[in-house]
């Protein structure tokens, strides 16, 4: 057997607006992967909280027309990172898997980084995380926990990428479709986040990223950095008539 | 011996004990032991993990999940692909059961508490069951049975018939207790379409979903269920995308998600829904046959009270939208709702909790009649009986008047034992009861627990509880997918501390109560009744696992699955038909201050707290509320403009005050609030239930009044409060920045790329 080394691998995540329902699933699912640790109401206050995906809302209109939009944020892994360029120790850096990624031994804590993050997608350690004893047998093997003065943020669960190209490797085949998700996806009750390969053009997430969908847009666009996350607009099918009514 | 994942699941239904086989570290003194690898069971392996299939037990409606174990340590909680319920998905407060597992303040042992100093003394287990025996026998003997009393959570499936057994062999009451109870639901879906089971709603091959006041994507019913069917109605391939309208007066993650949000004023969703029935027979759209059997033959006549203006003016829709076009509104929901089929009416929460709750559900559910959605794709698809006959396959909360009663009871001293498993009375029921005082009247109060909490605060003897990964179980889903589901639970885990299970103690104490007891329980442990379970269902010789022989291997393969389903095991019953909508509307009525300067209070179940079962766990006490992004706390949802009319601003402290009581919170103006109505999220308010949750904000139930409908359940969105400065100012703690977060202008993004060399 000839072990693989290199895949035609870009991890992309298309995140459709119409489907989410704001639930937190996803944020959840995320924290108990990732060993985020536990946001405290004191960590709260000094809006210091962690979230490596959070859910965004916004208002659009005004009572009684008022809507609420839902939009689950997370690291966009841009093609042209801004992050990246700054970081004096090459602790962030782009893989050739698309992914944007933080590697925490390198880290050194300039911040320069997430001063850099237009959507502000990357958390700093101000202090050491603190588990109760019991809590701490829940922490994620397959994830380091991160020091005081470490940079952290979505890794699209590298973790999961990772085994599941091991596992594919071993069974000497490819990665599939829908083999594994980034435990957001995977928690996610509606549908709204679909993972994959997004050089297999037959992939679901390839489809959905088509240039040509009617809903397609990216966050920030407008300032080039290329996410490699892709969101689909929510459908108001009442807008025209309430703007119409004076509610815009 | 290869050991795939399906082998992983497949071992935990064997072994000596049939319940976890591994022999894993789960606490930190034992982390440093060398384990000699010839010791080692072969399901650990040393770095890798096993999946095992079990059920949540979080919420009422009870997921199907595998949980991720690595080393004898439970990692991560998933949505199990198989389960009919969620199909692979799950919620935040799934996840959340690890830390309830590895909760800091689990009780780790059975204690006492003094009755004279307060004091708890750590005991044995055979200490704290002696005690219970010898005084539940002494009881027995002197033909005072019927003096002991029973309180859990409702309870399906063998769980439920043990304890009903153990309760009707000894000759106690056993009662049923959720905070927000679905007696008004229960009760109009038997009216209206003659089931004793809640129907499946299948929203997820509707066009049109019309919900009244039921934040079934946020906490109602089965919303994990409710939200993969909600994905599919919005963007499900091959299908148009669906509409969905909400008529609250509360702005719920469901309005939040709706194209349309119709604020209604509380109480008046019935009128709405009949003013909605009047329109779509009056435009012809409606089933011949229903609309005659809902008019008594009388045509549009017969619902003369529910002409559209007044029904306009009077759910205060003429107030928000102008009359014109609260009208428009009005008819043209009744002609998509007619119109776009297959369409779904369904109502609950606020709509239901009136002293008119039963009248407006009555109501709303009718509508599916008339559009021909009754038993049909897309509308209310009933539910079979449960696939074994002598098991609960459904179970409601006691309503208020009951509570009522025992409290009186309990006043006069006509309970000598409470036995409370799973429920927290003191937090739960409303204030005005006093039942926290009537409790203590009771000479001995046991309680069950994991995590003590407000009433394990008061009871004498405290018996420490595995929780739902430690434990074997089953649940009969209510509402069921359509068809027959028995979901298995069984222990990932070894127990952690020493604890037992609710189900293990009441099989293990009836034979030494009395040998009538032990023959009426024939079992040792809960996972011999769920296994019998098994075999009954073993004997049906059908189900995705009927080709599996011998039972040994069918017990196996569906704890593997985590459950047993036979989806062509649908329900034979046919509706009814409508019957005559009432000629006059029945309305609401409040407790409290009737004047404009109070407002309706409607308080609600927090999306990942839900009444205040889940406010231990610091993820979920973490988790942003979805239209607040509030997260810790409780505060107060006000009108932007009302606030502003009232001097009070974010952050404020105010007390909201009614007959009942009061209670301080925290000011928070919203743009997606009516403006006589304020909205409080449950959940808080406890004086005990681990570091998490003590002392943190308020109970809505403190100041909710007992208003009852007429099944006898609590009205909890019928009261007003009046709103009464304190000088005091706090930070409300919010996701959310200090700006208020609008959406941006959408714009063209043009792009200036480099150009080809020498171009």
């Amino acid at each position: 057997m000839t072990v693989r080394t290199e895949w035609d691998h870009k991890w992309s995540m298309v995140v459709d607006i119409d489907r989410c329902t704001g639930c937190q699933a996803c944020v959840v699912a995320c924290q108990a992967e990732n060993n985020v640790p536990i946001n405290t109401e004191d960590i709260f206050k000094q809006s210091r909280a962690i979230e490596w995906i959070r859910i965004e809302r916004y208002w659009e209109g005004e009572f009684p027309d008022v809507k609420a939009r839902y939009l689950p944020a997370m690291c966009q892994h841009c093609g042209n990172a801004p992050c990246e360029p700054v970081c004096p120790v090459y602790a962030t850096y782009h893989n050739d898997e698309g992914l944007n990624v933080q590697v925490y031994n390198r880290c050194i804590g300039t911040r320069f980084c997430a001063n850099n993050c237009p959507f502000e997608m990357r958390f700093f350690n101000w202090w050491q995380p603190v588990w109760p004893e019991s809590l701490r047998n829940q922490l994620n093997p397959d994830v380091t926990v991160r020091n005081r003065g470490i940079m952290e943020k979505c890794t699209f669960c590298v973790q999961r990428i990772r085994r599941a190209e091991r596992t594919a490797i071993q069974e000497e085949r490819d990665v599939k479709d829908g083999e594994f998700a980034p435990a957001c996806v995977q928690a996610c009750p509606t549908g709204t986040l679909v993972f994959g390969n997004s050089n297999d053009p037959n992939s679901r997430v390839a489809q959905l990223m088509k240039s040509d969908h009617p809903r397609r847009y990216r966050l920030l666009e407008h300032l080039g950095t290329e996410p490699n996350v892709v969101y689909l607009k929510k459908v108001d099918p009442y807008l025209k008539e309430e703007a119409h009514n004076g509610s815009h | 011996m290869d050991l795939t994942r399906r082998r992983f699941l497949q071992l935990s239904g064997v072994g000596a004990l049939g319940a976890i086989v591994f022999n894993g570290c789960s606490i930190p003194e034992t982390e440093l032991e060398i384990q000699s690898p010839v010791l080692i069971p072969e399901d650990v392996v040393a770095g890798g993990e096993s999946w095992y299939a079990s059920l949540c037990r979080q919420c009422p409606s009870v997921e199907g999940v595998l949980v991720r174990v690595v080393e004898g340590r439970a990692k991560k909680v998933e949505g199990n692909p198989e389960y009919p319920l969620n199909l692979g998905k799950h919620s935040a407060r799934c996840e959340a059961a690890l830390q309830e597992l590895y909760h800091p303040d689990r009780l780790q042992q059975p204690f006492r508490r003094d009755g004279a100093t307060g004091q708890n003394k750590p005991i044995t287990w055979d200490e704290g069951l002696n005690e219970l025996v010898t005084r539940l026998k002494a009881l027995r003997d002197a033909g005072q049975a019927s003096r002991v009393l029973v309180i859990t959570d409702p309870l399906r499936g063998h769980l439920g018939k043990v304890t009903q057994l153990f309760a009707a062999a000894y000759g106690a009451q056993h009662l049923a207790f959720e905070p927000m109870e679905r007696v008004v639901l229960r009760q109009a879906i038997k009216d209206v379409y003659g089931q004793d089971r809640l129907p499946h709603f299948d929203i997820g091959n509707s066009a049109y979903v019309l919900s009244f006041g039921a934040d079934f994507l946020g906490t109602w019913v089965s919303p994990v269920s409710h939200s993969v069917a909600y994905g599919e109605f919005r963007q499900g391939e091959g299908r148009g995308r669906g509409l969905l309208v909400q008529v609250e007066p509360r702005f719920s993650m469901t309005a939040a998600s709706a194209d349309r949000w119709l604020p209604v004023r509380p109480g008046t969703e019935g009128l709405l829904a009949l003013a909605l029935a009047r329109e779509i027979i009056a435009e012809g759209l409606a089933d011949p046959d229903a609309a005659r059997a809902l008019t008594d033959g009388r045509g549009i006549a017969a619902l003369d009270a529910y002409g559209l203006e007044r029904v306009a003016d009077d759910t205060g829709l003429t107030t928000y939208f102008g009359k014109e076009r609260a009208v428009q509104l009005i008819q043209e929901v009744a002609h998509d709702f007619a119109t776009k089929r297959p369409s779904l009416a369904l109502g609950g929460d606020t709509a239901a909790a009136h002293t008119n709750g039963l009248f407006n559900l009555r109501a709303i559910y009718a509508l599916n009649y008339l559009v021909g959605s009754v038993g049909a794709k897309g509308g209310v698809i009933f539910n079979p009986p449960s696939p074994i006959d002598d098991v609960p396959d459904t179970a409601s909360g006691a309503p208020l008047s009951r509570w009522q009663e025992v409290a009186e009871r309990l006043q006069r001293g006509e309970f000598d034992v409470v036995i409370t498993r799973g429920v927290n009375l003191v937090h739960g029921l409303p204030g005005a009861l006093q039942f926290q005082e009537a409790l203590k009247k009771a000479d001995l109060i046991v309680s069950f627990a994991s995590v003590p909490d407000d009433t394990t605060a008061i009871a004498d003897l405290v018996l420490s509880e595995h929780v739902a990964l430690e434990a074997w179980g089953d649940d009969i889903p209510d509402p069921a997918p359509g068809y027959q589901t028995v979901g298995f639970q069984q222990p990932v885990v070894r127990p952690l501390y020493d604890s037992r299970a609710f189900g293990d103690v009441l099989l293990a104490i009836a034979p030494e109560i009395g040998d009538d007891l032990g023959a009426a329980l024939p079992w040792n442990t809960m996972q011999d009744v769920v296994k019998e379970g098994a075999q009954r269902l073993f004997a049906l010789n059908r189900g995705w696992a009927k080709a599996t022989a011998p039972f040994d291997a069918f017990w196996v393969r569906v704890l593997g699955g985590g459950g047993w389903w036979d989806t062509t095991a649908i329900s034979a019953q046919k509706a009814p038909g409508a019957s005559k909508a009432p000629a006059e509307p029945v309305r609401p009525s409040f407790a409290g201050d009737a004047s404009s300067d109070a407002f309706y209070l409607l308080p609600f179940r927090s999306h990942a707290l839900l009444e205040g079962r889940n406010a231990h766990l610091p993820w979920l006490q973490a988790s942003p509320d979805p239209t607040t992004t509030g997260v810790w706390q409780t505060w107060v949802e006000i009108n932007q403009k009302e606030a502003e009319r009232l001097e009070i601003r974010e952050g404020d402290l105010v007390e909201l005050v009614s007959p009942a009581g009061a209670i301080e919170v925290i000011v928070y103006p919203t743009p997606a609030a009516a403006p006589d109505v304020l909205s409080v999220p449950m959940g808080q308010g406890h004086a005990s239930y681990g570091r998490y949750a003590k002392k943190r904000g308020a109970n809505p139930f403190q100041v909710i009044a007992p208003q009852k409908d007429e099944t006898g359940a609590l009205a909890w969105a019928a009261t007003r409060v009046v709103i009464r400065k304190t000088e005091k100012r706090t930070r409300m703690i919010k996701l959310e920045g200090l700006v208020e977060a609008r959406q941006m202008e959408e714009s063209p993004v043009i792009q200036v790329t480099r150009g080809e060399e020498g171009s």
